[in-house]
């Protein structure tokens, strides 16, 4: 317990001294604020474009613009800066030899897993959230009469996915000894994860739905229950890849 | 009973067979050189003797505590200085020492005392720079602080003076030796004239086991040739003194390289009187009488050929 708070401290403190905080809390600011933005300006701009012919005439932007621009980036871009600024989680450690020191003074390997992933999930909790609050804002703002359905929900899944691929990641991360290795394994994950759901049976347990229908939820579309499945099919295979990054790591040779 | 004991240690790396059948003991508060050739398996051995590397077959025990491969309880009776250590270099030598300390398990207080002491001892006092600016023999010397900071009791080195300048290595042999008192030391090393300096026991790695062990005086007092160099004022003496009858027996190796002649006794029994007899009994005088003592570096290269 002892090494798990005193490597989590440490962990937060490279993630703000090597500023990858800064960087993914910068990214998710970015998209919070041009999400709504981007929803309401694209019409203008694109209209301003072409209609001096006038044969196009775009439909009036909606709230619901703002939150697919909000779910395409979070889960496009934002996710993908993700991984590739997690990617280095062990293997920078494991190459330049940093662990060996903590390692050797008694630090548990299943501590360093274990606040590694912690760590992770806090970054990520706090960039989504940003992300969600400041989108949330301006959408109220520009959009104040559009109503929307399950937002909490659907934002919730997204992060639930955030969780599901950062256990992926720290999975391969054990699997591997460098980041592309981390991030080739991760990316497979993902992608197998998209083959799935070419089947319309295994859709409802696929951990991907969680970040592919955010917009059915917000719409109606979907129904809330119909997640279910697929929130604990992502929770027990999270919970399953940070048990098997733990048992990886106890075995690897350093 | 030693603080370190090792028994029929076995490890291959693919069909190179690295270890075969080490068996080693440490006794407490000594510094144990701990020597080899590069390659010979001397990193392979503290990486096992720390639960890094997954022996093939053997034990290792640690202050009476069996150690395990991916486990860390034994690790912290011991304290690690790598060949090269790395740190985080967006830390300063006390926030690096605060990490350890609270992994360890100490009181914030002992944590900031102990910080303090240890880095007076290896001079890094007052260093606000940032680990990322530190040169080599910086690091080397924070790697010792940190090494001693859970007060083990034992220090495992490896190589810590092979990558330094001249002044680096004095400096971290002072250091060691200065914490001679408190623990027992485990210093590995391909650098003889540092194991002669600071090490009271030594042990040499070849072939994948132990092939000599024992404290310095011991192993050179079993190494002893019965051998003797004389120095003579000019060639007619050498020459006269070479070939002298009572010389002329087949187990007796001389050797003459203008005025001097080294003589190869057989054993015990036959010794420097021989020789004075022989000297006195043709009047000559040498300039040097010298009884040969072996040095680490011919005890090495022996051992390793």
């Amino acid at each position: 317990m002892n090494g798990y708070l005193a490597f989590l401290k440490k962990e937060i403190f490279e993630y703000v001294k090597t500023y990858k905080l800064l960087i993914m809390l910068m990214v998710f600011t970015v998209f919070g604020i041009t999400n709504p933005l981007i929803a309401k300006l694209l019409p203008e701009i694109l209209e301003s474009l072409i209609n001096d012919k006038g044969i196009i005439s775009l439909p009036e932007p909606t709230a619901y613009d703002a939150w697919t621009q909000f779910f395409k980036n979070a889960t496009q871009i934002g996710l993908i800066v993700m991984v590739i600024l997690f990617s280095g989680v062990l293997s920078s450690e494991l190459s330049k030899g940093t662990l060996i020191n903590l390692l050797t003074k008694g630090l548990s390997r299943t501590a360093v897993i274990l606040s590694k992933y912690t760590c992770m999930v806090l970054v990520w909790t706090k960039s989504i959230a940003l992300c969600f609050v400041l989108t949330y804002g301006y959408t109220v703002y520009l959009f104040p009469k559009d109503e929307t359905s399950n937002l909490l929900f659907s934002v919730f899944c997204l992060w639930l996915f955030g969780l599901f691929l950062l256990s992926a990641l720290l999975f391969s991360a054990a699997l591997t000894k460098s980041n592309y290795g981390c991030m080739l394994i991760t990316g497979i994950v993902v992608v197998a994860c998209m083959i799935m759901n070419i089947i319309s049976s295994v859709h409802k347990y696929n951990p991907i739905s969680l970040a592919t229908d955010n917009m059915g939820l917000i719409m109606n579309s979907i129904e809330v229950s119909s997640l279910y499945s697929a929130i604990m099919i992502s929770c027990l295979l999270s919970l399953i890849f940070v048990s098997l990054s733990v048992v990886i790591f106890q075995k690897k040779p350093l | 009973m030693g603080v370190l004991e090792i028994k029929q240690l076995y490890k291959r790396f693919g069909h190179h067979e690295v270890l075969k059948g080490l068996d080693m003991d440490v006794p407490e508060h000594s510094i144990f050189g701990f020597v080899g050739q590069n390659g010979a398996g001397k990193t392979t051995t503290m990486k096992i003797i720390l639960g890094l590397l997954k022996p093939d077959s053997g034990s290792v025990t640690v202050c009476g505590e069996k150690a395990t491969y991916g486990g860390s309880k034994t690790n912290r009776n011991i304290g690690f200085l790598p060949d090269v250590p790395e740190f985080y270099g967006y830390m300063t030598p006390m926030e690096y020492l605060k990490l350890c300390g609270e992994i360890t398990g100490l009181t914030k207080s002992k944590i900031k005392s102990k910080s303090e002491e240890l880095l007076e001892l290896v001079g890094l006092k007052g260093e606000k720079k940032k680990i990322s600016g530190f040169s080599r023999g910086m690091k080397q010397r924070l790697g010792i602080a940190q090494a001693l900071l859970n007060e083990p009791k034992l220090l495992i080195c490896d190589e810590p003076t092979s990558a330094l300048d001249p002044v680096g290595r004095k400096e971290i042999l002072d250091i060691l030796l200065a914490a001679k008192g408190k623990t027992t030391i485990v210093f590995s090393t391909h650098i003889l004239s540092d194991v002669e300096k600071i090490c009271d026991r030594i042990a040499i790695l070849h072939g994948g086991k132990l092939a000599l062990c024992g404290t310095l005086s011991e192993i050179k007092e079993r190494r002893r040739h019965n051998g003797f160099v004389l120095e003579f004022e000019n060639e007619k003496d050498a020459s006269s003194f070479e070939n002298a009858e009572e010389l002329k027996q087949p187990s007796i190796g001389l050797s003459r390289n203008e005025n001097t002649v080294t003589v190869l006794l057989p054993d015990h029994d036959m010794d420097g009187h021989l020789l004075l007899s022989v000297l006195s009994q043709k009047r000559i005088v040498p300039l040097k009488f010298e009884v040969m003592e072996p040095t680490l570096e011919s005890l090495f290269m022996e051992v390793v050929q």
